[in-house]
């Protein structure tokens, strides 16, 4: 009998223990675009933090980006979602909406307070309510090729646009065939490549190409329509045109472009040592206040995760300012030769910046850098505003026009909105 | 249950139960299920919302961009016939009876074993407007160098080459053993009755040659009609080429499933892409049976 009791008692003791055990052993598993040696940094703080917390173990699970948000839904439909996720924060409305994302807790929202720029705010916030913490911030700007500029004459980048033109026009070399060998400015084939210099122009012209409420366009306004001629006279004075894209920068065929600070390491692979001597960045060109768009990914953590206050204190822990130097998320994002959100990261890279990453900086720093719109249904309303700015360059429709259907369709998405 | 195994009539049943199973939840299921989905709105993370058919209201009279990726995809899909199905006979009546046949083979079954992104990459550097191949080539000539990848008027046609290269392979095969299952009597007959090598071709092997000439036209334009891979290739980073005139209704059913997250209008993208290449292969079907009937006769 007394052997059975303890025979009971000891099974009911292992039960507890293991009970404890289990409750103990947790799992973190925190989804990421990056590719393994991009993450390597993180990685450290991963074990780092798991040195801090026994029992607690990150897994890191890497997705191509063009794949991200269908792993996102995938993983959702399936019961198998990770904890935490890096996105882009256009996805955020519709996650958002679907009840994927926990919003922070609130220490987390007051850590972001105090330590981002309110337009790094901005960024991750939707409709007033914070989403995560900032992680990869891109910030555009005029980037211009200071051997090509001189060629033509001249020394300084342009502050308008008719200055801008007019460098372009003295750059731009066309071929026997007629096609441009050299642009002096170039567009990209992408959505973005397309939309974001547009919408880093209306900034620049003081005018967002959204209402803040998120809910009616911008698009007919006059600066719009005279942003979108503007370009339009490129392609059809013949300074620029489809044979001529952004990617051509690198093979010194393009004068000008507006781009975003993370296409460094490919001029720098491009250019060698005579990078700083031949890449320049300046404001966007404008008749306006000034300004310009930045968008940023975000930490966030999923609605369905049973490990929320291990996830919401690992991308603490993660995102924190560290002695002397960056933090995780920081010294992961220097080493792809992006930019981490946070005043301290944004301080600490300022110190030892180039005057190319400099030059980006200061747009945020100085307050001059505005947050992409996070509308809804962002990808598609891109999208759409593409193929629109497509038919007014190709000269198929007049940019008001164009303008104007691509607002008539936009302002039906909007409405869709919750 | 002992009974029922062994059974003969339920032998056959358990043989093709496995695939059976197998076709109905990957094959049926998903068909019945976007046919569900087309008549919903749904976002793959919210449960759906019936809608009825405002989806398909929607594609065709508000959509600015759907009839017009319709008409590209069957340009596209007739394009590649047009091309290809003539210039793919043509070859084979030349090459069919000529010695190295080895040779010849290796030939034309390079495109069918070629990976298609290598293709698109290779004529994408072909047909690059400032320093492609095909340019390069007319400027000796002192000849102008279009756009083939830029401009909206040349775009489908640029992919339409590639893909009448792609097929070319394929449907040589096809008309080759067509070629080779004709008897020669009838050649010979035809010669003793004075005709010349047109004529042969005219009257006795274009004839004899009809049902395997509409099985290509028939898998060729299901092919046409469904395809896009290549246009992500020779079209990277654009939604469909330059001002989407290479965009056809598959890439713009994916690009509303997995980008705009809208699997109800996607799904119904998908039941009119079926509804059409349904009709299109049952006329096809009846005139290859008629074919058929004609050659045998």
């Amino acid at each position: 009998m007394a052997r059975g009791i303890a025979g009971l008692g000891g099974a009911c003791l292992a039960l507890m223990g293991g009970a404890g055990a289990a409750q103990e052993a947790r799992t973190i598993q925190v989804a990421t675009h990056y590719t393994p040696e991009q993450a390597a940094p993180l990685e450290a703080c991963f074990d780092a933090f798991e040195a801090a917390n026994p029992g607690v173990t990150v897994e890191h699970q890497q997705t191509a980006y063009g794949d991200f948000l269908q792993t996102i839904l995938t993983s959702r439909v399936g019961g198998t979602s990770p904890d935490i996720y890096n996105v882009y924060s256009v996805w955020v409305p519709q996650l958002a909406s679907a009840g994927v994302l926990e919003p922070p807790p609130a220490d987390i929202a007051e850590f972001v307070a105090a330590n981002y720029a309110p337009a790094t705010q901005g960024a991750v916030t939707i409709g007033g309510q914070l989403w995560g913490i900032p992680t990869e911030l891109s910030v555009y700007a005029l980037v211009y090729n200071k051997a090509l500029l001189a060629e033509a004459g001249y020394t300084e980048p342009p502050k308008t646009w008719a200055e801008l033109r007019e460098i372009a026009q003295k750059i731009t070399r066309v071929n026997d065939q007629g096609n441009i060998d050299v642009g002096g400015y170039a567009y990209g084939t992408t959505v973005a490549e397309g939309v974001h210099p547009f919408y880093a122009q209306m900034f620049a012209a003081g005018v967002p190409p959204f209402a803040e409420d998120g809910r009616s366009t911008n698009l007919t306004s006059p600066e719009a329509v005279r942003i979108l001629s503007d370009q339009a006279a490129l392609f059809a004075d013949g300074i620029t045109g489809n044979e001529i894209v952004v990617d051509n920068f690198v093979s010194n065929a393009v004068g000008m472009q507006i781009a975003a600070n993370w296409n460094k390491f490919g001029y720098q692979e491009a250019y060698g040592e005579a990078f700083a001597d031949t890449v320049g960045v300046a404001p966007i060109p404008t008749d306006g206040p000034g300004g310009t768009m930045l968008y940023s990914f975000l930490w966030t953590v999923d609605a369905a995760s049973d490990v929320k206050d291990d996830a919401w204190a690992l991308l603490r822990f993660l995102s924190e300012p560290r002695e002397g130097g960056l933090s995780c998320t920081g010294e992961a994002m220097a080493a792809m030769g992006a930019f981490a959100g946070s005043d301290a990261d944004l301080a600490a890279m300022t110190a030892t910046a180039d005057d190319f990453d400099r030059a980006f900086i200061a747009e945020v720093t100085e307050g001059r850098a505005v947050t992409q719109p996070n509308v809804w249904q962002a990808s598609e309303v891109d999208r759409i505003l593409r193929g629109y700015i497509d038919q007014a360059w190709s000269g198929g429709m007049a940019p008001a026009d164009a303008l104007a259907a691509a607002d008539a369709e936009i302002q039906a998405i909007l409405s869709e909105q919750p | 249950m002992r009974g029922l195994l062994s059974s003969k009539a339920a032998v056959p049943w358990l043989f093709l139960g496995p695939v059976v199973v197998f076709a109905a939840v990957f094959f049926v299921l998903p068909v019945v299920f976007a046919a569900y989905v087309s008549l919903t709105t749904w976002d793959s993370l919210t449960p759906p919302r019936w809608v009825g058919l405002a989806n398909y209201q929607y594609l065709f009279a508000t959509d600015p961009i759907f009839l017009r990726t319709l008409w590209q995809t069957v340009y596209f899909a007739l394009g590649t016939l047009a091309l290809g199905v003539p210039l793919a006979l043509g070859l084979a009546t030349v090459f069919g009876r000529s010695r190295h046949q080895g040779a010849w083979r290796v030939l034309y079954t390079l495109p069918m074993v070629t990976n298609i992104v290598a293709i698109g990459f290779i004529f994408w550097f072909v047909f690059r407007q400032t320093d492609g191949l095909l340019n390069r080539l007319l400027g000796l000539f002192g000849l102008p160098g279009p756009g083939w990848l830029t401009d909206p008027s040349l775009a489908m046609l640029s992919a339409i080459l590639v893909f009448v290269w792609m097929e070319l392979g394929r449907n040589m095969l096809l008309f080759a053993a067509g070629l080779a299952s004709i008897d020669e009597s009838y050649y010979e007959a035809a010669r003793l009755d004075g005709a010349g090598r047109w004529q042969l071709f005219r009257f006795v092997t274009l004839p004899l040659l009809k049902p395997t000439v509409l099985f290509v036209i028939v898998t060729g334009f299901i092919s046409g009609m469904s395809y896009f891979t290549l246009m992500l290739v020779l079209f990277p980073g654009t939604q469909g080429g330059p001002g989407r005139a290479a965009l056809t209704t598959g890439q713009y059913m994916y690009q509303m499933a997995f980008e705009d997250l809208r699997m109800g209008r996607a799904s119904a993208v998908s039941y009119v892409l079926f509804a059409l290449v349904l009709v299109a292969t049952l006329v096809q079907l009846r005139l290859l049976r008629r074919g058929g009937v004609e050659a045998r006769g």
